[in-house]
């Protein structure tokens, strides 16, 4: 064990250096931006993006954002986007197992209508006038149960159309800023809310990933990386809720038990549902009846996007997070379409771009966890996984279902359950080279409801947006710093390690989610854990710290960043891009 | 006369050198629309062929804004929705005589796969149906039975690799292939394309923010198109050839064309995500005649009820053309101060002393019933009250037709050449003849009108409004008033071609250049009094530029006219750091280390199988690995260790080595990369240390970065030193030491501390 520290620290500077370039370097895929057949037809349902996090300005409180219609071109005039009426908006909280899986905690619904103020006009605002001018009902519900109205008549800033339309007395004489901030209402159940276009958050090389993953590396000079969604904006849907609200037992975090808490869980995802039947009529107008039908849905990013294969997407979209359809898309994270670009035996060659990303196929001399192979099956049974989340008596068959799903292990409990803190889902920092061994904490975000959500674990406290730790590779960032930095890896105990609040523990803006997945699909996990890559061969190589985990902590696949800041305080999101003057930068 | 062939040629210049425009023609143009990207309309076109003078081609563009990127769900025509392009053709009849009929359906090819193209394999891959109707939509026959839909152009992957994409030669390969001929002769093509159109979106709906200097809203956007090529002869009512036409502006050679999209009426969802289920009587969702109709003449109130609208049924929106809403801008005592972006453009309040046509003035009414207009349009024994109705219908007599109806080669309609001064009402030269009476917005295009060729020093943008200005003032049209045929009379409004500068000459003519062209002057011209009718107003009108005067990108010379969409990924492909295959043998370790002035290079392998031999390989910099030695493998089947020593490494840069592991059969792997640098001990000085604020770094090495960390080994900044110095301000650090890396093509090569005070 001492040995192993050593070796790991030899490797430290190493590491860290690469890991720095790293966060300069990185990125790639559209979170959710028109991913499946038929809600790209839809672009005013289409879910495109889902945050939750610690509010950086104000620990107490979680900021949920989900965000809707992708690409819209800030000068998309003379009917600018706006969102849907007819559309039912929700954000839904799970923050206990215990309640039903399929039933919601707390649900957020928020619905729009539309006014023309000036119906001579073809100019959407005018004289001080607007047309299509949006206002918003929010409702909230518990448990299931019946809605009540918590914010009755919130205001939908108007399209950031340029000078003219905002600032002058042809248009609305005021500024964009003053109406941004003049649209945040206060719930009468106390949340802060905002709905409103604002600058899309996501950032990828759209173009580069789906030509059959072209990515481009940041700091290509050949052909440098192009954010696809750069000056485009976005509808997004902002909430601000006390920690004390969301958790289970109205608990503050002054009361947690650990930072990484158990009870303070939750579980977010956002969905888009419209009524069944649309008649639309000769004389030009549309009615909507029946049933509401979920048509769009997010959770964890890219799950939709590039985890589950276009013949399923349309029935992805339709199913409620944490019900029993959940389980038809298991397959999808036990052997990842991904897991075949990033493995030679399948198609890992065709794919350059991605050849730093080569899952383990003999870890530790054995674990093969490409498509098809056993993974950790071998172990089933073996009284080694005594005590570890692994054994039959923990989880059942979930974690090891059979000898061809080797990824039920790493990606499933991400994506699906969350990861608890148990062995063996701790940093290898302590195992002294036994993988199943206790180790160093890193994650508690645990609730098995078995649905694709983002969960987060509010104790988990806050990085500061300005320590010079804060990293966009969340999760993989501290799990570096507990592997390799003195502050952090003397002890197997359990301490904050800046970026513990990142994605997946969450999700956080800045969080550079695309290369954070593909590192995660090639097994980055695993190797945190103990389960190292290739060429680290126990008893022989110096260092576990190998080229091949180099390799994929280097990984860059574009843009590893937005193209514009963040607000430091709520709604954090940005300003939308103004259709009459945003400055051009290319897109593909 | 002659005087007035100065200014004319003065204005020629002029115009030559600064075509013009503006607006999106029709996308995004209507509420309901705007939610239906897939039904959208965005522009129509017709004009005659510059390729095959004997043709004329359709083109409807749907879909506005596709980002060439906009992957994995590309964008591609719906299915359940019916693409129809419409030609009126006949007075007799009413509606459209010919109708094509566009349907597309979709397959997966590989339903396994997030990729929209993948191993040869595509996904929502596209076909479709045409079909023709020649009665007016009584009954239709297939005429294009499995039509190709080209896929998006993702990428050099996607479209051209042959392993994982479909192999095809290029994408404008895929696309000429794409191109069918109909059972009934036309030639058809329905794909991807980039869009046509052209305008500064971002100022013109900024409430009429525009500018000179404007950006193409549409740059780099494509959209999807439908483009036909059909005989003349086809189309002409009675089958005729323009051999055949009587004239240049034969009234028999007219035709109006406009496209549409239709849904079946109810929608219903499945709630497993199944396709939904369509039916229902087929509504029409979106229709394009003339462009721009729906943008900027309809207002908010009206513009769904116009999509719906049946064309030749649209009554309830003639008060728009005779007070329409952007005239206001154009009229200073209405908001025109309001709008500093269209003060070029004044409408006549005062023209020959007389007539007013801003909006809820008289215009000619006055002449109503008046023996001059007797052998007129105007006269009511012509059309009735269509052009005069009232008082208050100012534009009645030239908006209204413009867009209705078509325009008659009839007095006043014609320029002012061979009028009498201050007679507008007299014979004058035909420019246009695209008259078509069946009160719908149509593209109205006489057919027998000869081409003007693309490459032709009189080719404009600004169509029958250059053809105008030349008829006017261009000695080889001036001389006379007998019919000729003047360049750009196969221009818009006389049908649209790719190239119509439409938003600039829509704007030009709410502004009254169409009655200035046909005498009706602008104010500051005083019959008897001023020397001539071309005005610093109608000047300001024509050399008006509301920014953007052409597309994006050129045109194809023949079909399909419309260019080769946007491609998604432009340039290079990966370029990186390309790292190993598994190796049949696994190097355990690799490492290099210097031996005086040689390296000595050692790598310990287990899994030795059928392997023959190692190459060690160095590079000195310039990228190219050469070999410098062979070491025969042992195939010993535990771990071994091999080494070997590099007598001559350069000493003044670095070294990069790998080995080259070879087996019997002769494929291969590589190690990873060591590097070894000789003597760059003192790359940088620093100076002062200590230091309180600012350390100065000085090199002689270029590209330098140099990384200052703490005393805890965290790095605070990084430089990139490019022009051999550089500075760390530190002031905001706390006092103690601080450490100084320099590294060059990614290796440490020198550390220094640094104490701050």
């Amino acid at each position: 064990m001492i040995k192993q520290f050593t070796q790991l620290k030899n490797w430290k500077s190493c590491l860290l250096l690469t890991f720095t370039t790293a966060v300069f370097l990185f990125q790639a895929n559209a979170s959710s931006h028109r991913e499946a057949p038929l809600i790209s037809q839809d672009p005013l349902a289409d879910n495109t993006d889902v945050y939750a996090f610690r509010s950086p300005d104000d620990s107490s409180t979680i900021t949920l954002i989900a965000n809707y219609i992708p690409l819209e071109l800030p000068e998309g005039g003379p009917n600018y986007y706006t969102f849907g009426s007819g559309i039912r908006y929700e954000i839904h909280v799970k923050n206990q197992a215990a309640t039903g899986a399929n039933i919601d905690d707390i649900t957020y619904r928020f619905t729009f209508t539309q006014v023309n103020e000036d119906t001579t006009t073809f100019f959407n605002i005018r004289l001080g006038k607007q047309n299509i001018k949006t206002v918003y009902l929010l409702e909230k519900s518990f448990d299931g149960g019946a809605f009540t109205t918590i914010v009755a008549a919130g205001i939908v800033p108007p399209p950031n159309i340029g000078p003219r339309s905002i600032e002058t007395g042809v248009g609305l004489n005021s500024n964009y800023t003053t109406i941004m901030q003049a649209a945040i209402a206060t719930a009468t159940t106390g949340e802060k809310v905002f709905a409103g276009p604002v600058d899309d958050p996501f950032f990828v090389d759209l173009a580069g990933a789906f030509d059959v993953g072209n990515f481009r590396p940041e700091g290509n000079t050949v052909n440098p990386p192009k954010d696809g969604l750069n000056r485009f904006n976005v509808h997004s849907i902002a909430i601000k809720v006390p920690i004390s609200m969301l958790q289970k037992d109205g608990k503050t975090t002054a009361q947690a038990t650990s930072i990484l808490d158990a009870d303070f869980v939750i579980g977010v995802w956002a969905s888009a549902s419209r009524q069944q039947i649309k008649t639309i009529s000769a004389d030009g107008s549309a009615g909507y009846s029946g049933n509401w039908i979920q048509v769009s849905r997010l959770g964890m990013p890219l799950t939709n996007e590039a985890v589950v294969p276009v013949g399923g997407k349309d029935k992805w979209n339709a199913v409620a997070s944490n019900t029993a359809g959940e389980s038809q898309f298991d397959k999808y994270f036990k052997n990842p379409e991904l897991g075949l670009y990033m493995d030679n035996s399948q198609f890992g060659k065709a794919v350059p771009s991605m050849n730093g990303l080569r899952i383990q196929s003999r870890s530790l001399g054995s674990f093969d966890f490409r498509n098809g192979k056993k993974g950790l099956f071998g172990l089933k049974g073996s009284p080694a996984l005594n005590g570890t989340a692994l054994a039959q008596a923990a989880f059942g068959d979930y974690l090891l279902p059979d000898s061809l799903s080797p990824r039920a292990v790493d990606l499933l409990p991400i994506f699906q359950t969350g990861v608890p803190n148990l062995r063996p889902y701790q940093l290898a920092t302590g195992k002294g080279g036994d993988p199943l061994a206790a180790g160093k904490p890193f994650i508690n975000n645990f609730l098995p409801t078995f649905g694709d959500m983002l969960r987060l674990n509010m104790a988990v406290p806050v990085t500061s947006r300005t320590s010079t730790d804060f990293s966009s590779l969340g999760l993989v960032g501290a799990a570096v710093l507990g592997l390799t930095d003195d502050r952090f890896n003397s002890t197997g105990t359990l301490q904050f390690i800046p970026n513990m609040d990142g994605f997946p523990n969450g999700r956080r803006l800045e969080d550079d989610v695309t290369t954070i997945e593909l590192q995660a699909v090639s097994g980055v996990v695993l190797a945190a854990i103990g389960l190292w890559y290739d060429d680290y061969t126990p008893g022989t190589s110096p260092s576990p710290v190998t080229q091949n985990l180099l390799n994929v902590l280097s990984f860059n696949a574009g843009p590893t960043k937005n193209d514009t800041t963040f607000k430091v305080a709520f709604p954090y999101v940005q300003t939308p891009w103004r259709g009459y003057d945003h400055t051009i930068k290319a897109r593909f | 006369m002659k005087k007035i062939l100065n200014f004319f040629t003065a204005l020629l210049v002029c115009l030559a050198f600064n075509q013009t425009t503006l607006f999106a023609s029709s996308h995004r143009e209507a509420p309901l629309i705007s939610n239906d990207p897939l039904a959208d309309n965005t522009d129509v076109y017709a004009f005659r062929s510059a390729c095959d003078s004997n043709n004329i081609v359709l083109v409807a563009n749907y879909i506005p804004f596709e980002h060439p990127a906009g992957g994995p769900n590309y964008y591609t025509f719906g299915s359940n929705i019916r693409y129809e392009i419409h030609v009126d053709n006949n007075i007799a009849t009413t509606g459209a005589d010919i109708i094509y009929r566009f349907t597309f359906q979709q397959v997966n090819e590989d339903s396994t796969t997030f990729f929209n193209i993948r191993l040869g394999k595509q996904n929502l891959k596209t076909t479709y149906t045409l079909e023709k109707s020649t009665n007016g939509g009584t009954s239709f026959v297939t005429i294009v039975a499995n039509g190709i839909v080209p896929p998006p152009n993702i990428g050099p992957r996607s479209i051209e690799d042959a392993t994982v994409g479909l192999g095809a030669a290029s994408y404008d390969a895929l696309m000429t292939a794409a191109i069918a001929t109909a059972s009934t002769g036309e030639k058809v093509f329905a794909g991807p394309i980039d869009d046509p159109f052209f305008v500064d979106l971002g100022g013109a709906f900024d409430v009429g923010g525009f500018r000179t200097t404007g950006r193409d809203g549409l740059a780099k956007f494509n959209c999807h198109s439908l483009v036909i090529e059909v005989p003349i002869s086809t189309l002409q009512y009675q089958g005729k050839t323009t051999a055949q036409a009587t004239s240049i502006l034969d009234p028999e050679f007219v035709i109006g064309v406009y496209a549409t999209a239709s849904r079946p009426s109810i929608t219903t969802l499945d709630a497993n995500g199944g396709k939904p289920v369509a039916s229902g009587n087929w509504i029409q969702v979106s229709r394009l005649g003339m462009p721009l109709t729906n943008e900027a003449v309809i207002p908010i109130g009206s513009k769904d009820k116009w999509n719906a609208a049946i064309t030749n049924d649209e009554r309830p929106f003639d008060k728009f053309y005779k007070n329409p809403e952007l005239a206001l801008y154009m009229d200073d005592s209405q908001f025109g101060t309001a709008v500093p972006g269209l003060g070029a453009l004044r409408i006549q309040s005062n023209s020959l002393g007389a007539y007013d046509f801003r909006n809820g003035k008289r215009g000619l009414f006055d002449l109503k019933g008046n023996p001059a207009l007797n052998g007129t349009a105007l006269a009511q024994a012509a059309f009735g009250d269509l052009l005069l109705p009232d008082s208050a219908s100012p534009r009645a007599v030239d908006l209204l037709p413009i867009f209705l109806t078509g325009v008659p080669n009839l007095p006043p309609y014609q320029l002012a050449t061979g009028k009498a001064a201050g007679s507008p009402l007299a014979a004058g030269k035909p420019f246009i003849n695209n008259f078509l009476p069946t009160l719908g917005d149509m593209l109205r295009l006489n057919m027998a009108v000869p081409v003007t060729s693309r490459t032709s020093p009189d080719f404009s943008s600004l169509g029958l409004v250059s053809a105008a200005v030349l008829g006017l003032t261009d000695e080889r049209f001036n001389a006379n008033a007998s019919l000729q045929f003047i360049p750009n009379m196969d221009g818009f409004p006389n049908g649209r071609r790719l190239e119509d500068d439409v938003t600039t000459i829509e704007l030009q003519a709410v502004s009254g250049v169409v009655l200035a062209a046909i005498g009706l002057w602008y104010d500051d011209y005083i019959p008897g009094t001023t020397p001539s009718p071309v005005t610093p107003n109608l000047l300001s009108v024509l050399t008006f530029n509301a920014g953007v005067t052409k597309n994006d990108t050129t045109f194809k010379p023949c079909f399909p006219y419309v260019q080769t969409p946007w491609r998604g990924f432009t340039g290079a492909g990966y370029v990186g750091p390309l790292s190993f295959d598994p190796l049949p043998v696994t190097f355990l370790d690799f490492t290099a280390e210097k031996k005086n002035n040689q390296v000595e290079l050692t790598w310990k392998v287990a899994n030795e199988i059928s392997n023959d031999h190692y190459d060690i390989e160095q590079n000195a910099g310039g990228g190219i690995f050469t070999k410098i030695g062979t070491v025969k493998a042992t195939n010993a089947n535990n771990v071994h260790s091999y080494s070997f020593l590099h007598a001559g490494p350069v000493l003044n840069k670095a070294n990069y080595y790998r080995i080259k592991q070879v087996d019997i059969g002769g494929k291969s792997s590589y190690s990873p990369i060591r590097v070894i640098r000789f003597s760059l001990n003192n790359v940088f000085s620093i100076s002062p240390n200590p230091v309180k604020n600012v350390i100065n770094i000085n090199t002689s090495q270029p590209d330098l970065r140099v990384n200052l960390f703490n005393a805890e080994g965290k790095m605070l900044e990084s430089k990139l030193l490019t022009t051999g110095n550089g500075q760390f301000n530190i002031s905001k650090y706390a006092s103690g030491m601080y450490i100084i890396v320099a590294e060059k093509d990614g290796i440490k090569i020198q550390t220094t501390k640094v104490i701050k005070q």
